[in-house]
């Protein structure tokens, strides 16, 4: 029963997820002694690659997203099933910072696919649940998705593929903003979509994803390649004033939504 | 620069709610145990049940509520371990914390 990562990583104009996939590979690699497949276009990989990933799958981008912030080419995700070398495959975002072991529990799950459903973030305690629209359903998570190869797992990311291929019209049907394509919202439907419109709980990862957003800053506490301790700056408005309030964590994965952050952790 | 100047450059104060927050969610989720084809948190109320039965097997609900039929001792075990040191490293680490007051 082989097990490994997946990694999609597709540069966009802004941000260099290759380097940002090197990163968290070599951390998969000494947290979790998985190795990592990536999956990216021609135009990301360096000529002169400094890490060897396990395999490395060419694939065209899909270039028709965009964000706020510029272009983004987070789609195509549905293609992980067919790509993944490994008969147990944990699907991460680039941008998701391993510091523990934590992930290897999703391989013991009694389910053959897990995401998670619920998420916490970093200096905001007691933020409400995302969802899609306030008439429809709580927002899954496609961060970290852990599945086998199993006909449910493939009619999940074949139905994220239908989503993704709709999502206008699903952003119709639910009442959300389909300008922009989210691999979270297809998931939401997708998982739904081939559960019956159910949505078993196994299907969610037992524990909360760990975020950091807006307003909050991580460095890190020291510069060993594998540091696990960091300090956490948050500004806290109050008033029109900002109030700086930081607390430091340690050997704790979490999300970086801020993708400058993440570089500037990552860089040497 | 190294943290310790940024945050005093910043004037920033510890903020021990997320804190606090932050070390929940961290050791809610070391609680959860897969074993026997069910999926456990080690509570002081399972290890209690466990712990007072007498029976070889037992029939549990387990975290995605599905009954499962468990051998009580392997589970007891697992549980107590667990329990006892995930609530270590809690505990020392929000001895840490507080020492920043």
């Amino acid at each position: 029963m082989s097990r490994g990562a997946l990694l999609f990583a597709f540069n966009s104009p802004k941000y260099n997820y290759y380097d940002m996939a090197v990163a968290t590979a070599k951390r998969v690699n000494h947290f979790l002694d998985l190795p990592v497949t990536l999956v990216t276009d021609s135009e990301s990989l360096p000529v002169k690659q400094s890490y060897q990933f396990d395999n490395i799958v060419m694939a065209p981008a899909d270039k028709s997203n965009k964000r706020d912030w510029g272009l983004w080419f987070n789609k195509g995700r549905y293609r992980a099933y067919a790509l993944s070398p490994y008969d147990e495959t944990i699907l991460l975002d680039t941008d998701y910072m391993v510091n523990s072991d934590k992930l290897l529990k999703t391989f013991d799950l009694p389910t053959d696919f897990c995401c998670h459903n619920k998420t916490s973030f970093l200096m905001h305690p007691n933020l409400p649940q995302e969802v899609l629209s306030i008439h429809s359903f709580d927002t899954l998570w496609a961060t970290v998705i852990t599945f086998k190869k199993t006909t449910r797992a493939r009619d999940i990311f074949d139905c994220l593929e239908m989503t993704q291929n709709n999502f206008q019209h699903y952003g119709n049907i639910h009442g959300f903003v389909s300008s922009t394509y989210r691999n979270d919202y297809g998931l939401t439907l997708a998982t739904r979509i081939a559960n019956g419109h159910t949505s078993p709980i196994e299907d969610y990862i037992p524990w909360n994803l760990l975020h950091v957003g807006n307003n909050t800053k991580v460095y890190r506490n020291d510069d060993s390649e594998f540091n696990t301790e960091y300090t956490v700056l948050f500004d806290h408005w109050n008033r029109g004033k900002i109030r700086k309030e930081y607390i430091t964590i340690k050997n704790t994965d979490f999300h970086m939504m801020m993708k400058d952050n993440f570089m500037e952790l990552i860089s040497e | 620069m190294d943290t310790k100047t940024i945050l005093d450059e910043a004037k920033a104060r510890f903020n021990h709610n997320s804190a606090k927050s932050y070390l929940k969610d961290k050791y809610d989720s070391k609680f959860i145990i897969a074993d026997q084809n069910g999926l456990w948190r080690a509570n002081p109320e399972i290890i209690n049940f466990l712990n007072y039965s007498s029976d070889e097997y037992v029939i549990l609900i387990d975290n995605f509520d599905n009954p499962v039929k468990v051998d009580r001792n392997i589970l007891l075990i697992k549980l107590s371990n667990t329990y006892r040191s995930v609530m270590e490293e809690w505990y020392n680490e929000w001895k840490e914390l507080e020492s920043k007051r």
